[in-house]
């Protein structure tokens, strides 16, 4: 191709045409040795990512088949197939191992450790052997997991409050509560190694302001992940050391305040929801400033939010506790700093929404993902506020309103988000484009069975239906029918990837280095990358911004590929020169950094 | 934000790790001020004449122990500025806990009336 | 030796483009690991404050009962212990192995002092009956009746001096393991001076600790500040 074919380039004269196809790695990261124990012994970020993403998508079904049963239970009005105590237990595991070990790992400890080096232009993680030990250290409370729920399960709920957890439960409340202290040192050994890696490895001219920002958004995450786990941490153990001494700090009968664990669990555990959310924006950001072929709008506010949210997010705790019993001056203050977090929340969707505007839009599968995340996270944040509001809250507390409002939060918005990324990268992971049309199906699919399921929700939730009973008036029970029945699409949507991602290994087309015609370092390489990232003779220096699509070059100041798509005159690389960025769209060009 | 090691230097420029060794008499020094702080709040406490500010006086004198100790002997004075960015964000976060925790403790008992 | 190094260093890993970059990561990581230490005994610290308000005179009474003697010399070990812990970062810097010997071994010795001496005091609380639960007795639990004050936050005081002292006593354990390790390196020969940021990394590690403890002997023996119980 001749530099004049791409519209970018013939727009903005003077730059430099696309780089020609980078030669294949040899070896790439997955031919560097490919035994087992090469596998497990591997400290390189990428193939550790490549062990969580095995170990989290394992996780994902097991906590999927408790939820299934949760739903399937709920079809009847008086807990026609699980006893109610089995029904606890399988709500308290769908919790926990939906919370614990998939979501918290899910973007950090998979894309953030493949991405974060990648990105910024480094051979590795500061600390690989750190990283590797994670891993381990994962695997070690996935262990007493599964042990506390093949041990009979925890019918606490996933918060396991006192004195239930430390007194009244017969449950392997023990197992299950070193399994998530264990999981959280995890946690913490990958945000320690994101931020060092962040702060003391960027590639040159990579400065703070021209760093991608799902990088600005593991940033954030990471700080919470390390300032925010240390202290469930100790909750934790004085909580087993209650529940296995008898006596304990919580304890009421020697004037111990069962609230102050509550305090102290959240204190991480809110700040958790955005250990989740968080990465999801940043996956948002990169996805669709590519799909439509345009600068992030807002380049700044989009960064310092994540921060923002980072910072806010351990303010506003106790609005889990407003019916607690905590003081009603303490509640005013917690209220007040919740409404607060939606600012930089909103920050985040409008810019997006404006990067939206006059981009040259296409839907592939990464983009409708995220365009699902946009909608349902908006939906989850306002109704969010309905909850930070004392008066509502009290009505609305510890129903399925509150189901529906997480739910679209940390489904609608993290899951999402995380399906997205792995759509957008897979062909850097693996070399190889997964099914087009499958991945769009799937898509749809999954944002409509996500709709069918939740909304109900709301509606019974609102109606004072309770979370976590088991029985329910039957006059309520259409809309649990069609909350399972949503949630079987629901099911069916997950399945489809799990099919075609894996079939594409094998019959999947190769890709190319840079298949989305995408910015960033990481498209630099090849695909799949070598051992360590890039070519160790020429290491990348950075000379721009991370969203250069109006002037059409990457940030090591090369042109970009010809995008994906429907080609010709009615796509829109071709549509480029009347509504594309090297159009009218060039006057928005900013070069940040 | 620069940061002075996201640029690495041209190859073969020296980084002498002796440049910045402590000297033995700085160290002594600094030790016997954590002493002396030790011994004040140990006998002032011991002789009660704080009363009710006893709690105050001595998370004061803990705190200007712990300051001294990561100044000097965790050479926080050495440490670039992200160093010295993370003890404060770790004494940061700490206080977000407790004036927090202490908004609802300290008020937990007014009850709101009429 | 000289200590000056060069790109090419046996000690830089493949991935950082030189030494200074190395350290000065291994140095952030490791305060950053401090960081979560300071949120994770600033949790327990926190629960402490918050009874502590609540519940005055039992917490002063039953930190009366508890051995200032042996805290008090538990506090010289340690503090001491930080300095030959510096000490010893200093000769890694400037290639003095016997020094660096030396001063590891000494920092070890404190340690195990610190934790024998832990050891006695918690076996004189158990004698004295100075523990919650059931076995909660003795002089401690004659002089909360003769106050008039409430039994039960008196335990409550003793759960947390328990948990806190024995958390920090697992701490001082992990710090000995690592000493141990390091006498280990010293003596394979493999550290340099280049490599004196793992003597360093060890060393945050161990004042931390200290510091924590500076902040459990006021809190846990010296809370006696106000002479009289009782509402």
């Amino acid at each position: 191709m001749t530099p004049t074919a791409n519209p970018r380039v013939q727009g903005v004269p003077g730059l430099t045409p696309p780089p020609p196809e980078p030669p294949p790695a040899s070896p790439n990261y997955l031919e560097n040795g490919t035994s087992l124990w090469s596998w497990l012994s591997t400290v390189d970020h990428k193939r550790i990512g490549i062990l969580y993403l095995l170990t989290i998508s394992a996780v994902f079904v097991l906590g999927g088949v408790a939820a299934g049963l949760v739903r399937l239970n709920l079809v009847t009005y008086n807990s026609g197939i699980l006893s109610e105590d089995a029904y606890n237990r399988a709500f308290t595991a769908h919790g926990v191992l939906m919370l614990f070990f998939f979501l918290i790992p899910a973007v950090p400890a998979v894309l953030g450790n493949f991405l974060i080096p990648m990105m910024i232009g480094a051979k590795d993680l500061a600390f690989p052997k750190l990283n590797l030990a994670s891993w381990y250290v994962f695997l070690v409370g996935l262990v007493f997991g599964a042990w506390a729920i093949l041990n009979g399960g925890i019918d606490t709920g996933w918060t396991l409050y006192p004195p239930y957890s430390t007194r009244g439960s017969q449950s392997s409340v023990v197992p299950g509560v070193v399994g998530v202290f264990v999981s959280g040192f995890s946690s913490i050994m990958t945000g320690l190694n994101i931020l060092v890696t962040v702060h003391k490895m960027r590639a040159p001219g990579m400065t703070w302001g021209r760093l991608p920002l799902f990088v600005w958004s593991l940033y954030a995450t990471s700080l919470i992940q390390l300032l925010g786990t240390p202290v469930v941490a100790i909750t934790l153990i004085l909580l087993g050391v209650e529940r296995v001494t008898g006596e304990g700090i919580f304890d009421p009968a020697i004037g111990g305040d069962p609230v102050l664990f509550q305090h102290l669990f959240w204190f991480y555990s809110h700040p958790a929801v955005y250990i989740m959310i968080l990465p999801g924006f940043g996956v948002v950001s990169e996805v669709i400033t590519c799909f439509s072929r345009k600068n992030i709008f807002g380049y700044h506010a989009v960064a310092w939010s994540s921060m923002g949210i980072a910072v806010v997010g351990f303010l506003l705790w106790a609005h889990h506790m407003f019916v607690a019993g905590i003081s009603y001056y303490s509640a005013l203050l917690f209220s007040f700093l919740s409404m607060l977090v939606a600012v930089p929340s909103a920050i985040k969707v409008f810019n997006w929404t404006a990067t939206l505007y006059r981009g040259s839009i296409t839907f592939q599968a990464p983009m409708l993902f995220v365009i699902g995340f946009i909608i349902l996270f908006t939906v989850g944040g306002v109704t969010g506020l309905f909850l930070a509001t004392l008066g509502t809250d009290i009505h609305l507390h510890d129903t399925y309103f509150v189901v529906a409002h997480f739910h679209f939060v940390m489904v609608g918005g993290m899951v999402l988000g995380y399906m997205a990324g792995l759509h957008f990268w897979w062909p850097k992971m693996t070399g190889r484009m997964y099914s087009d049309w499958w991945s769009r199906v799937s898509a749809a699919i999954i944002i409509v069975g996500f709709f069918l399921t939740f909304v109900p929700q709301f509606y019974i939730g609102y109606h004072g239906i309770p979370r976590r009973y088991p029985n329910y008036p039957p006059e309520f029970q259409i809309y649990h029918v069609l909350s399972t029945a949503g949630a079987s699409i629901l099911g069916l949507g997950y399945l489809i990837p799990a099919l075609y991602l894996p079939l594409s290994l094998f019959y999947g087309e190769k890709a190319g280095a840079n298949p989305w015609s995408a910015t960033g370092l990481e498209w630099a390489s090849p695909s799949p990358p070598p051992v360590f990232n890039f070519d160790e003779e020429r290491m990348p220096v950075v000379v721009c911004g991370p969203y250069e699509y109006a002037l059409g070059i990457d940030q090591l100041g090369r042109g970009l590929p010809e995008p994906p798509g429907p080609g010709g005159a009615e796509g829109p690389a071709g549509r480029a020169g009347v509504t594309g960025p090297a159009g009218p769209m060039q006057k928005e060009t900013e070069v940040v950094g | 934000m620069a940061d002075p090691h996201s640029h690495p230097p041209a190859h073969g420029t020296s980084y002498d790790v002796t440049k910045d060794a402590d000297t033995p008499g700085g160290l002594f020094a600094v030790y016997l001020v954590v002493l002396l702080l030790f011994a004040t709040t140990f006998f002032v406490s011991s002789s009660g004449v704080l009363g009710r500010y006893a709690l105050f006086v001595q998370l004061a004198i803990a705190t200007v122990q712990a300051g001294v100790v990561a100044y000097y002997f965790m050479h926080l004075r050495q440490g670039d500025r992200v160093v010295t960015l993370t003890a404060l964000a770790s004494v940061f976060w700490t206080l977000i806990l407790f004036v927090l925790f202490m908004s609802d403790y300290m008020t937990r008992h007014r009850v709101v009336t009429g | 030796m000289s200590a000056s190094t060069h790109a090419h260093s046996p000690v830089l890993k493949h991935h950082f483009n030189d030494l200074g970059q190395q350290h000065a990561s291994e140095r952030l990581g490791m305060w950053m690991f401090l960081a979560t230490e300071v949120l994770f005994f600033g949790g327990v610290f926190g629960a402490y404050t918050c009874y502590r308000l609540w519940y005055p005179a039992e917490f002063e009474l039953a930190s009366s009962h508890l051995n200032k003697t042996f805290a008090g010399i538990n506090t010289v070990l340690l503090i001491t212990s930080s300095l030959t812990m510096t000490l010893a970062i200093r000769a890694a810097k400037l290639g003095d192995r016997a020094g660096l010997y030396r001063n590891l071994l000494l920092t070890f010795a404190l340690g195990a002092a610190f934790m024998v001496i832990k050891g006695f005091e918690y076996a004189e609380d158990l004698h004295e009956h100075i523990v919650p639960g059931a076995s909660f007795g003795g002089e401690i639990a004659a002089d909360t009746a003769k106050h008039g004050l409430d039994a039960g936050k008196v335990r409550l005081f003793l759960c947390f001096y328990y948990v806190m002292t024995g958390i920090h006593g697992i701490h001082i354990l992990v710090g000995l393991g690592v000493i141990l390790w390091l006498v280990g390196q010293t003596y394979i020969g493999a550290i340099p001076p280049e490599n004196y940021s793992t003597v360093e990394c060890a060393s945050l590690y161990w004042h931390l600790v200290d510091a924590i403890w500076l902040f459990l002997m006021p809190l846990l023996y010296l809370a006696r500040g106000a002479v009289h119980y009782g509402h």
